[in-house]
């Protein structure tokens, strides 16, 4: 025993050596070696295919979790100038990470890759001609719906609002055990998305001065919208994708997800018995009003304030988000490419498999991502606003107050932490 | 009671044995000479003139690891950290959004800290998340140790290695087992009370929430604490209570009167490790948060300080919070074992 | 836990024996209380990602083979590593650990010399940090010296434990007589070499409790390698688990490979501590406290 330890150690050790010497790949200076952090299965292919192209720089993926848990590493790390020269980073934490100084401004070497993306999507990275990532997926909403079940209780696809309250009613009506939807009080960016498709604006800047405005009418209007949904017991009020959610979507009985177009992987995550049963449709709109939607989710591969060789990291990120071996991983894998080039190529690949029955999904899917709503800005301390959102959200639920008065004290809770912090803020 | 709290350096167990140092300064002093009485040892004081030169390094080079390693992982991060709940991040008008810096602010962390409700609130559902489990696990604890102390039972190497096994299994894997048991659509229990027509148990709603999280503490510290318990009732010499059965003293009285209060000593350990399990819950709350509606980001004191540090990056903010946690912990272990030491220690000897 | 002692109580029974039915039930409670989630993992890692949601919680699935398998492929073995890192960072930290405090203890409880009790009480008020505390300036000294991320970044700070080092305080009071070391002495041994040759052996038994407490404290502890690391492949078993469980936006959490890493396990780990159980002298943890 004493001696097998020491033996194992060492073993580990010339195993970590081997690890690390295959990253430098022949140890030749000419060789640039990206660290790159990003969650999600998809990324290994990627990479392994940028890596076989390109024998002057090689990628190394380090999977330092999801979207939240990532970022708060990457906040440690950067402050310890250890971060990776690459990153995955939500489109709502940009502004969390640029205020801490962990992103870098690439504006001098992106050239013309703006061209390769609507305005839209490009705005969610770049801020007064500075531009702090490139967007890698986006989820621009959509209506996804248990066509399978729709169609055995006779009910119709909602195109408005308003429509859709009257599906909820009748859905009710039909099966008692259904809901045709449910209200998360914990999804933060799915409010947000509904309240920006109603014209709210939460966070502005003008040099360096903050309004924010998580209460403003907009979004006072989309509150009281489910809050009235929620009083008639026409919406499920309860957290998403728990084990219990799970279940109810397996039984049936939840009808639609309003949610990014990344929606379809998650449900046939946890409910594969029910491919071919879903489908999309166009997100429901207010009565004459814009259809334009949000987006809500995806990602965008920025570079660090860390990274030595800026050429070679961006270069990285340009293929990664332009070049068809990349793209098309994403979209065999449930992905929505940010790019046009790779949305273009996926209109040409099959439908996926959660909703591999119908025909136009990548025309609804397309028509979606070409009609966004312009201009969209996070804050700075979009993880506050998260955890205030999900809180007051919780307990209005609850406790039964109005989810208008939710929406207030997040207000007042992210207005506070930014004064506090600093920010000139009016709000 | 939630391992995910316990600091590599602060417990080599659960939260629960983590909490045993403090217990040392209820034993005796190093130097008081008094030992171990009760294995008999002889006073340590021993040969100091004898030993020479050598002898007289000795110690310290039989220390320098250990201490080398504590200034290293303890002292000086426990520095850091009280340097750090003096800094702020603040806004300096630099780049399109302004940036964020350290600068020193003085006590306005712990100003902040202090007067927010939310803290306060947390410190309350913590004391009712105690008051229920720190009992109910030194109770069962107790009275399983007694029961297999007590020759009449059946069943007891099976029922003790049964009631123990929960503690091999880590905090937070213990808090999604039972979610899943509390879980409407997959709770056994409810399966049960729904065939029998009584309607599922709302283990996650409203206040049924505080004793199913305890409920979680109780499961795994029962068996730590039983052991325990049950090796201090071991050591207890037979014919005591020989000699109380021959005058005509009942089992049960036996156990109240006489096995009881030889290890309470025991029972104080045991009550200041639940105490700073409770004081570093974290892991069970946060565990259960996404299943339920009831629990918020700051529903106990830890969970604030884990928002401030990993979700706010809020560091200062984070190491002013443990600070304040730590000066509890301190205050609350020491007003224990003063409490418990008059009475128990006193009365028993 | 025979169906006799179990059994509704019969008239047969006589005074003494019907006293000895109750404490039987109430301990058989007590087991049944704690093997109840126990059970539910065995059952719950045979069922398949829809079974598990779908049929009784009680009721065993069809998956368990899938799962089994599902869970040593996932990332090319990840699992696996995980465990293997498990072993190391639980095994060779407590290992370490474990003779540090036995050493330490040893001088704690042997030897006077200035500070001694300064000194012992420092360390002790150790166990007070909520570990929170400790982990973000851990981090930074981590970094600071280049080894975050590293092994060793989880390694070495688990190697001071403070309880630990109470531990092997209190049992070299009680294991090491003074006489013996003062008839060494007088025989010119060392001091080192009392303490290799005489003290060690003696405190033996005393220091396979620690190492035991250590291991499961180590195999548990989440927080630090969660922070200091960020490389998937040098993540610890329950950190591993942790991220199959807390999957990004766009990515459904997996429930079924989590339960089923889980049991795979948790069951070695209570098989090594049944065997262990016998050498455990947990008695000497109150063992201080007897004045």
């Amino acid at each position: 025993m004493r001696v097998r330890i020491p033996r194992r150690l060492a073993a580990l050790a010339a195993v970590t050596a081997l690890l690390s010497s295959c990253g430098l790949a022949g140890g030749d200076d000419d060789v640039v070696t990206l660290d790159f952090w990003c969650w999600g299965d998809l990324q290994t292919a990627r990479v392994d295919a940028f890596n076989a192209a390109h024998p002057d720089i090689q990628v190394r993926r380090t999977d330092a979790g999801g979207g939240n848990d990532s970022a708060t590493k990457l906040l440690t790390a950067s402050r310890a100038g250890n971060a990776p020269d690459v990153t995955c980073v939500e489109y709502q934490t940009i502004p969390a990470l640029v205020v801490s100084d962990v992103l870098a401004d690439i504006a001098d070497h992106v050239g013309g890759l703006a061209d390769e993306f609507t305005d839209e999507t490009w705005q969610l990275t770049s801020f007064e001609g500075q531009v702090y990532g490139v967007p890698d997926d986006v989820g621009p909403m959509v209506l996804l719906y248990n066509r399978a079940r729709f169609e055995e209780l006779g009910l119709a696809v909602p195109a408005t609002w308003e429509e859709f309250a009257e599906v909820a009613a009748e859905a009710r009506e039909r099966d008692p055990d259904t809901y045709v939807a449910t209200f998360s009080p914990t999804e933060f960016g799915n409010f947000a998305g509904l309240a920006q498709q109603g014209g709210a604006t939460w966070w502005e800047v003008d040099d360096r001065r903050w309004t924010v405005g998580i209460d403003d009418e907009a979004s006072q209007r989309v509150a009281g919208y489910w809050q009235d949904l929620i009083d008639r017991d026409l919406v499920n009020a309860e957290p998403l994708l728990t084990p219990e959610w799970n279940n109810r979507v397996n039984r049936g009985e939840v009808l639609t997800w309003p949610a990014g177009l990344w929606s379809p992987s998650v449900i046939y995550g946890i409910a594969e018995g029910q491919a071919g049963d879903w489908a999309i449709a166009p997100l429901p709109h207010w009565e004459g009003e814009s259809d334009a939607v949000a987006f809500q989710g995806g990602s965008a591969l920025s570079v660090t304030n860390d990274a030595e060789n800026v050429e070679a990291a961006v270069e990285f990120v340009s293929w990664m988000e332009t070049a068809a071996e990349s793209t098309d991983v994403q979209i065999s894998g449930g992905q929505y490419p940010a790019s046009l080039s790779g949305q273009e190529a996926a209109v040409l690949s099959d439908p996926p498999t959660l909703t591999a029955g119908q025909d136009d999904y990548w025309d609804v899917a397309t028509a979606a991502a070409r009609n966004t709503v312009p201009h969209i800005q996070w804050g700075p301390n979009v993880t506050t606003a998260n955890d205030a959102y999900a809180d007051a959200f919780s307990a209005a639920i609850r406790d039964r107050t109005p989810l208008t008065d939710a929406l207030a004290r997040t207000q007042r809770e992210v207005v506070a932490e930014m004064e506090r912090v600093g920010f000139p803020v009016t709000g | 009671m939630s391992e995910t709290t316990s600091g590599p350096a602060s417990g080599p167990a659960t939260d629960l044995a983590a909490g045993a140092a403090p217990a040392a300064v209820s034993a005796p002093a190093p130097d008081s000479g008094s030992g171990n009485g009760a294995r008999g040892a002889p006073p340590p004081r021993a040969g100091g003139g004898r030993r020479g030169l050598g002898g007289f390094l000795a110690p310290y080079v039989f220390l320098t690891p250990a201490l080398a390693l504590f200034v290293a992982f303890l002292a000086i991060p426990v520095g850091y950290a009280l340097y750090l709940s003096v800094q702020g991040l603040r806004i300096v008008d630099e780049g399109v959004f302004g940036t964020r810096s350290e600068v020193f602010v003085g006590f306005a962390n712990y100003a902040d800290i202090l007067t927010d409700s939310t803290f306060w609130a947390g410190f309350g559902r913590m004391a009712l998340y105690g008051v229920i489990g720190v009992p109910l696990t030194l109770g069962a604890a107790l009275l399983f140790a007694l029961l297999l102390d007590y020759g009449g039972a059946r069943a007891r190497r099976f029922s003790r290695a049964a009631i123990f096994l929960p503690y091999a299994v880590p905090g937070v894997i213990a808090s999604l087992l039972w979610g899943f048991m509390y879980l409407p659509s997959t709770s056994p229990f409810s399966h049960v009370t729904e065939e029998l027509g009584l309607g599922g148990i709302p283990f996650l709603d409203g206040g049924w929430i505080f004793p199913s999280l305890a409920n979680i503490a109780v499961w795994g510290g029962i068996g730590f604490n039983m052991i325990i318990i049950y090796t201090a009732l071991r050591g207890i010499p037979p014919e005591l209570a020989d000699a109380a059965r021959i005058d005509g003293c009942s089992e049960w009285r036996l156990a109240l009167r006489i096995k009881v209060p030889l290890v309470a000593p025991a029972l104080v350990l045991t009550g200041l490790f639940s105490l700073i399990g409770t004081l570093q819950v974290y892991g069970e709350p946060t565990m259960l948060r996404p299943m339920t509606v009831e629990i918020d980001q700051t529903w106990v004191p830890l969970m604030y300080i884990y928002r401030d540090g990993f979700i706010r990056d809020d560091l200062p903010m984070a190491a002013a919070g443990s600070v304040v946690l730590a000066i509890g912990t301190l205050v609350l272990s020491l007003a224990l074992l003063r409490v418990t030491q008059r009475r128990t220690f006193g009365g028993a000897q | 836990m025979s169906a006799s002692t179990t059994g509704a109580r019969r008239p047969g029974l006589l005074p003494h024996q019907r006293a000895r039915l109750l404490p039987t039930v109430v301990l058989l409670i007590g087991a049944f209380y704690c093997l109840v989630p126990l059970a539910w993992i065995v059952v719950a890692a045979t069922k398949s990602n829809t079974e598990l949601f779908s049929t009784f919680t009680f009721t065993p699935g069809t998956g368990l083979l899938d799962n089994l398998r599902e869970l040593f492929t996932y990332q090319d073995g990840a699992f696996g590593r995980w465990a293997l890192n498990s072993l190391l960072y639980a095994g060779l930290g407590s290992l370490l650990c474990t003779l540090i405090s036995a050493v330490a203890g040893y001088a704690f409880s042997r030897y006077e010399f200035p500070g001694r009790t300064a000194l012992f009480y420092l360390i002790l008020a150790g166990v007070l940090l909520p570990g929170m505390l400790l982990a973000i300036p851990q981090y930074i000294i981590m970094t600071k010296i280049g080894m975050v991320g590293s092994y060793w970044s989880v390694l070495l700070p688990g190697l001071i434990s403070p309880f630990a080092i109470y531990l092997a305080r209190v049992y070299a009071d009680a294991a090491v007589p003074v006489s013996t070391i003062e008839s060494a002495r007088m025989d010119g041994a060392s001091e080192y070499r009392i303490f290799g040759t005489i003290a060690l052996p003696m405190m033996l038994p005393g220091m396979v409790t620690i190492f035991m407490l250590q291991f499961v404290g180590a195999w548990n502890n989440f927080l630090l390698p969660y922070v200091m690391l960020s490389d998937e492949s040098r993540f610890p078993i329950n950190v591993g688990l942790y991220t199959l469980l807390s999957k990004g936006s766009g990515e459904p959490s997996l429930y079924s490979l989590a339960i089923v890493g889980t049991a795979v396990s948790v069951l070695p780990l209570i098989a090594l501590l049944l065997f262990l159980q016998r050498f455990w002298r947990l008695d000497m943890i109150s063992g201080g406290l007897k004045g």
